[in-house]
Order: structure tokens, then C-alpha cells, then sequence
């Protein structure tokens, strides 16, 4: 007996008992987990924080500047990639791609801009050994890093998947970019966190 | 359960542009305040409590907003009320060692703890 499989039906059902898609269910229990994830982290950097006999203003060891130009960088990303998710919404294939392609650069650009941060750290010989400062301040940027890095990822597989009639036009593009807006979205709120935590307070 | 097929089948948010770009100019202005509020020099305790102040209502303002939870499904919410009750489990008990820690950890406690001259013995390799 042959059945006829629909992915889209599956993936758009929204039949949980809640009217939320499996889909969007799926990526916000993703996120939850990432809040546990940094939130272990963030624990960790108050209670090292608190038991240490001195602890280094971020102004003095790091460079502010740089992480605020960041800071504006990727609220700017956020912004590009809400704009995204409007213009696949409005069916708008251009518009996506234009504020799409911006969201990537923009990622790109805050990644360039924490080389030009780490570079002269390490070109000194300082590294997540040389304090617990560094060590968790190496470890909190350096996972969101990697997070920034798996966003570049699935972002420029949305911006390519939206060249082909097949992906645009599925049912389930729109519901994709939301859920990769949602993880962004995830990926600014960390930094806005990180930013006063380790370079300001 | 949504009993409209179309609504449920399409429930991603309508997007709502000009109040995004009042967001972001909200952002912007909230990042130059909480440099601002670092340059200011105001006692630690009060720097660290007006920072993260600032810090919760960027954040709010995103996931609200941008993030469309203001308006989001029930079910959404109460997976991230999980979440939060299960943060704060990770991080109130820690509330009591940072308000004693000033106390055991300052350079004097240190100091009245090892006096000089009552050094411990040097624990011995293996």
C-alpha cells in the first residue's frame, strides 16, 4: 500500500494541540536549550567573578571601542534579517535577497572586527591561560563566535535556496526564515548580555 | 488548537516594519547609554545592576519584538517559562555565595586567613 508524503503537510501541520507549527516548536526548544547553555556560562562568570581578589576593568584590558563598533554591527543584523523575513513575507524574492545578503555581511563584518580584537591578544601571548578573566572571557566570545559562525551558515543557505524556484516557492521557505531570524535574534541578545558583562562592568 | 486551517497553516507574524526601525533606534540609543553609564565611574554595585537593567530591556525589546513574542503562541510561552524557572534554578543559589563572597575573598580576609609566618604546609607532589 503506497502513501502519499508530503513533507510540507508535516512540517506546516500545525496540529500540536496549539496551533504552533513542528516546525517553529522545534527551533524555539532549540533555543531553550542554548538559554541553559549560556546561562551555565554566565553563572560560572559571576561566581568567578565574585570569588576573585581583583578582576580587570574591561576598559583597561580590552578594547572597547571595537566591541561597541560590534555591538552596533550585529543589532544592525538583526535589524537586516527582520527585514528579510518582511520581504519573503510580502513574496518580495529581491528584497529578501538584498536584506539577506546584507544580514550575512554584516556577520561577516562582526567576525572581522573580533580577529582585529583577538589578534593583538594573542600576538602578546595572552590567551585563556593567562587568568580566569581571559579564560572565561576567551570562552563566552569565542562560543558566540562559533554560534555567529552556524548563522552565516544557515543564512547563506536560505539566500541560495531563495535562487531556486523550488525552495522560493515551497510553503515552507517563509517558516525557514523566520526560525533562522529567530536563532539570530537568539545570537544578538547573547552579545547584548556579553558586552556589558565583560568589556563595560 | 486553531480550528482555522489557513491561520494555523500560515502562522508566521505579519511583519510590522516602521515599528521594527523604531526598535533598532531604540537599540542604538540603549548601547550608547550603557557605554555612557560605564564612563561614568558610579560605584560597582550600581554599575553592574543600571548595566544590566539596560541589558534586560534591549533584550526584552528583541525578543518581543523581533522575535514576535509579544503575541506568540500560549505553547511558546510556557516552554520559555520552563526555561526561566530552570535559569533561575541555576543561578539563584549562587545569590548567597556572591553576597558573602565580598567578605571571604577581599585581599584583608585573604591576608587574616594565611597571617604571614603561619604558612601551611607545602602539599607534596606525586
Amino acid at each position: 500500500m503506497s502513501q502519499t508524503y508530503d513533507p510540507a503537510a508535516i512540517m506546516n501541520n500545525p496540529d500540536t494541540h496549539s496551533g504552533v507549527t513542528n516546525a517553529k516548536l522545534g527551533v524555539w526548544l532549540f533555543l531553550a536549550s542554548e538559554i541553559m547553555l549560556f546561562a551555565t556560562l554566565f553563572t560560572s562568570y559571576i561566581v568567578l567573578r565574585m570569588a576573585s581578589t581583583s578582576w580587570p576593568w574591561g576598559w583597561d584590558v580590552l578594547n572597547v571601542p571595537l566591541a561597541t563598533v560590534n555591538t552596533v554591527v550585529l543589532i544592525g543584523s538583526s535589524m537586516t534579517i527582520v527585514m528579510a523575513y518582511a520581504r519573503a513575507y510580502d513574496k518580495d524574492k529581491g528584497g529578501f535577497q538584498k536584506w539577506m545578503a546584507a544580514t550575512i555581511l554584516l556577520s561577516l563584518a562582526f567576525l572581522v572586527i573580533k580577529g582585529f580584537e583577538y589578534g593583538p591578544k594573542f600576538a602578546a601571548g595572552i590567551g585563556p591561560h593567562t587568568s580566569v578573566f581571559y579564560a572565561i572571557y576567551f570562552t563566552m566570545t569565542g562560543l558566540h563566535a562559533i554560534h555567529i559562525v552556524g548563522g552565516i551558515a544557515v543564512n547563506a543557505g536560505l539566500l541560495y535556496m531563495s535562487t531556486v524556484d523550488g525552495h522560493w516557492k515551497n510553503p515552507l521557505f517563509l517558516g525557514r526564515v523566520e526560525g533562522a531570524g529567530l536563532y539570530w535574534h537568539f545570537v544578538d541578545i547573547v552579545w547584548i548580555f556579553l558586552f556589558p558583562a565583560l568589556y563595560l562592568l | 488548537m486553531s480550528k482555522n486551517p489557513d491561520a494555523a497553516t500560515h502562522d508566521e507574524h505579519r511583519p510590522n516594519v516602521a515599528l521594527y526601525v523604531k526598535v533598532f533606534a531604540a537599540l542604538m540609543a540603549l548601547t550608547l547609554i550603557t557605554v555612557a553609564i560605564s564612563k561614568i565611574h558610579l560605584p560597582p554595585a550600581q554599575a553592574v545592576s543600571l548595566g544590566l537593567f539596560v541589558a534586560l530591556i534591549k533584550a526584552a525589546l528583541v525578543a518581543a519584538l523581533f522575535m514576535h513574542l509579544w503575541g506568540e503562541n500560549k505553547l511558546i510561552h510556557k516552554a520559555l517559562w520552563v526555561t526561566v524557572g530552570l535559569g533561575a534554578a541555576l543561578i539563584l543559589p549562587i545569590i548567597d555565595f556572591v553576597l558573602i563572597s565580598g567578605q571571604h575573598t577581599s585581599r584583608a580576609d585573604v591576608a587574616n586567613q594565611h597571617p604571614p609566618g603561619h604558612a601551611e604546609p607545602a602539599t607534596e607532589g606525586h
